[in-house]
């Protein structure tokens, strides 16, 4: 584990002990089971979130005709990938649509009134996703936004704004990047941030 | 339409005061014991044991007095010891564990923590 906050051990330990005698409580009563919090977590840590998002994006970028299909039906294309979890193309997926970024044309997804957002692939999202201010000014001004973000969009590209809804929730197939020639199918999916599949970025290089 | 527990429960919190730290679309633990406080809270309310809003109506209250009680930018802060404190609440109101049973078990927990960290 990361020592990513900082804080007195003595509180962790005690924080730590405290947690071993509530699920230690609950298992006794036969409320929960020893597995509980690994079946739990096993739906985030493996089978719903980004990492499948990235494999979509890098199956599109070695095969050019899965990208089309994807384009055209995104959950039946999803459903070829039969080594995906189930439920990628059910639960939030049924509504699941891409677009991809290419010459000329850059995909932004927002959501303007909720937090539609495509579960399933993406993972959860940031939490600025649900700020209203970054949702009015990505809806008005999507290059000031996008450059906020350190992507800068040339003049000549189209910048198309996707509003997400019950209805739709979209995601951006990013482009591949120069120098990936010859590199494996998951080789490509570790350079798939969900960031550049929410258009906010590009995906990464090499 | 189908929607996972799981789901239901984290996009209702996305955005919110109480919504859990996240990095690139995961969730993020520093610690196994983090982990392990998130997953018995949401599988306590999946099986339906307690209202998913009213353990997080606890988990706000938490945050909310945690903050009136130190000054902004505290590094102390620690969004799952206010998850685990929602928790206890939660876990007393809805009659899953008695005040007294909770109590003496995490003295014990917590006292042997105390011995092996000292």
């Amino acid at each position: 584990m990361t020592d990513r906050f900082h804080h007195p051990d003595d509180r962790e330990t005690r924080s730590a002990a405290r947690v071993r005698a509530l699920e230690a409580l609950l298992i006794e009563k036969g409320i929960i089971t020893s597995r509980t919090v690994d079946t739990v977590l096993d739906v985030f840590e493996t089978k719903m979130g980004p990492f499948n998002g990235a494999r979509i994006v890098a199956h599109a970028w070695v095969d050019p005709a899965f990208k089309t299909r994807l384009i055209e039906d995104a959950p039946a294309a999803i459903a070829e990938m039969t080594d995906l979890p189930e439920g990628m193309a059910g639960a939030e997926g049924e509504h699941m649509r891409a677009v991809a970024n290419g010459e000329g044309v850059h995909n932004l997804v927002i959501c303007t009134l909720c937090s539609c957002y495509p579960w399933p692939v993406l993972g959860l999202p940031p939490y600025w996703y649900k700020d209203p201010t970054f949702r009015s000014r990505a809806a008005r001004e999507p290059r000031a936004v996008l450059k906020e973000f350190g992507l800068t969009v040339p003049d000549s590209t189209e910048v198309k704004v996707w509003d997400s809804s019950a209805q739709i929730r979209w995601f951006v197939v990013p482009e591949r990047p120069a120098g990936t020639e010859g590199m494996s199918e998951s080789e490509l999916a570790a350079l798939v941030t969900p960031e550049s599949m929410m258009g906010v970025a590009v995906a990464a290089s090499p | 339409m189908l929607t996972r527990f799981e789901h239901f429960a984290l996009t209702s919190m996305a955005g919110a005061e109480d919504s859990p730290p996240r990095a690139n679309g995961s969730l993020c633990f520093a610690e196994e014991w983090e982990r392990s406080v998130f997953g018995v809270a949401l599988a306590l309310a999946r099986e339906g044991h307690f209202e998913w809003e009213d353990f997080r109506r606890n988990l706000i209250a938490a945050i909310g007095n945690w903050e009136r009680a130190q000054t902004p930018g505290d590094p102390s802060w620690n969004y799952y010891e206010q998850w685990l404190s929602a928790l206890e609440a939660t876990i007393l109101q809805s009659g899953l564990a008695t005040s007294d049973e909770l109590s003496a078990r995490i003295a014990a927990a917590t006292a042997l923590a105390d011995t092996q960290s000292a």
